[in-house]
C-alpha cells in the first residue's frame, strides 16, 4: 500500500493556533511577499514564485517531517503569518524560522509562536540546537531572536541572500524546564 | 469533481508522489536531459522542486502523479496548477532516457487527460512544450492536443501552447 499523505501537527499557544498552511492564507503571503515588506525574506517576488515557495513550504513537512505552521490568531481567526522548523537539501543547519504579515507585527505573535516551534524541536523531534537566519538590517527579527535567548554567532555569505547573520538558540539543555512545560 | 489519487493503465500505475521518488527525481532534473525544462538544477533546487509537487497536491487536492513500472518511479504525469486563475498544465517527463520510445508518456498522459476531462469534469487543459522537444511535440499530437497562437507565459520563454478539450477532434 502506498502511503502518500502526512500529517502536520497542531499546536496552541495563548493567543495563537499553529496549524497546517492552507490555501487562503496563501493569498495573503502573495500580497505580503509582492511588497517591500518582504525584503528581508527574499521578496518581493511575483505572485506564481509565492505560490511555490508556500507549496513547497508544505512539500518540506512531507520530506523532513517538520515545517512551517500557519499562524492563526485565536480571537479572530485571522492569518498572521508563519513560524516554523525548516532544513531543505543544502541548508546550513536546522533552522527556526518566523516570517509575519504586517498587521501582525510588534505584538509579541513571533516570539510566542517560535517559542513552541523550538519546544517542538527539543522535545517531539529531539534536536539539540538550532539557528535563525537573519538579514543583517531586519531589527524586528533580531529583536525577536534576543527574546528567544538566541544570540549572535556569525555572518555567512549566502549566494542567493547575501551577507546573513546566524544566530544561535539556547539548546535544550540550557533551557530551564525544557520546552513545552515552560513555556505554558 | 474529486481527481483520483491513483490511475492505472494496461502497464502503468500512476500515484501520487511520495518522498521515496526524491533520488529518481533528482537524477533526473540534474541530468542533461532537463534541459527542455530550464535545466539542470542543483540537488538543493531539486528538493525544492519536488517539495513543492507534494505541496501542489495537499493544497489544491489534485497535482503530478509518478508513473510507475513494476513499483519503480520512471516519470511523473499530471496537471499544474500555479495560478488559480489560469487553466491548469498537463505536464509529462520520463525520468531516465532508457525508459523512451515505448509509449509510457502517451500511455500515462492519455489516462490523465481522460479521467480530468472525463470522469473530473474539467473543460480545458493546457500543454507547453518547447519547439525542439521533438519527443514531447509527438505526444501532443498523439493526445489530440491543438496548437494555439497564445504568447509563451514569462516563466518558460519560446515555448509553444497546445489546448486539449472535451470538444471532438476533427
Amino acid at each position: 500500500m502506498t502511503v502518500t499523505s502526512f500529517s502536520i501537527p497542531t499546536l496552541e499557544t495563548e493567543r495563537l493556533i499553529l496549524r497546517a498552511l492552507c490555501e487562503d492564507d496563501i493569498a495573503f503571503e502573495k500580497a505580503f511577499l509582492a511588497s517591500d515588506d518582504a525584503r528581508f525574506v527574499g521578496g518581493p517576488m511575483p505572485p506564481h514564485r509565492a505560490w511555490r515557495s508556500m507549496a513547497m513550504m508544505i512539500g518540506h513537512w512531507a520530506l523532513r517531517g517538520f515545517g512551517f505552521w500557519a499562524l492563526e490568531e485565536k480571537k479572530t481567526g485571522q492569518y498572521m503569518g508563519r513560524v516554523g522548523l525548516w532544513y531543505p537539501d543544502g541548508w546550513l543547519e536546522r533552522e527556526i524560522g518566523w516570517t509575519l504579515m504586517p498587521h501582525a507585527w510588534g505584538k509579541g505573535f513571533a516570539t510566542e509562536a517560535a517559542l513552541a516551534s523550538r519546544a517542538h524541536a527539543y522535545d517531539v523531534l529531539g534536536w539539540d540546537t538550532a539557528i535563525s537566519q537573519i538579514a543583517p538590517e531586519n531589527e524586528g527579527s533580531k529583536a525577536v531572536a534576543r527574546r528567544l535567548g538566541a544570540s549572535f554567532e556569525k555572518h555567512h555569505e549566502d549566494p542567493e541572500y547575501g551577507t546573513i547573520e546566524i544566530w544561535r538558540h539556547l539548546g535544550p539543555d540550557a533551557l530551564v524546564n525544557g520546552g513545552m512545560e515552560a513555556y505554558a | 469533481m474529486t481527481v483520483a489519487s491513483v490511475i492505472t493503465t494496461p502497464r502503468l500505475r500512476l500515484r501520487r508522489p511520495e518522498p521515496s521518488d526524491l533520488p529518481a527525481y533528482t537524477a533526473y532534473y540534474m541530468g542533461p536531459r532537463s534541459h527542455f525544462v530550464r535545466g539542470p538544477y542543483t540537488k538543493a533546487q531539486c528538493f525544492e522542486k519536488f517539495a513543492t509537487v507534494l505541496g501542489h497536491w495537499q493544497i489544491r487536492r489534485f497535482g503530478r502523479y509518478t508513473i510507475t513500472l513494476e513499483d519503480r518511479p520512471i516519470g511523473h504525469v499530471g496537471p499544474l496548477m500555479i495560478e488559480g486563475d489560469k487553466a491548469p498544465e498537463l505536464t509529462w517527463t520520463l525520468w531516465d532516457g532508457a525508459e523512451e520510445g515505448n509509449g509510457y508518456a502517451t500511455e500515462a498522459a492519455a489516462a490523465v487527460r481522460d479521467h480530468l476531462l472525463g470522469e473530473a469534469g474539467w473543460t480545458l487543459l493546457e500543454i507547453l512544450v518547447q519547439p525542439d522537444n521533438a519527443a514531447s511535440l509527438a505526444v501532443a499530437r498523439k493526445l489530440g492536443a491543438v496548437l494555439t497562437d497564445q504568447d509563451a507565459p514569462d516563466w518558460y520563454p519560446g515555448c509553444l501552447t497546445f489546448h486539449l478539450t472535451t470538444e471532438p477532434m476533427q
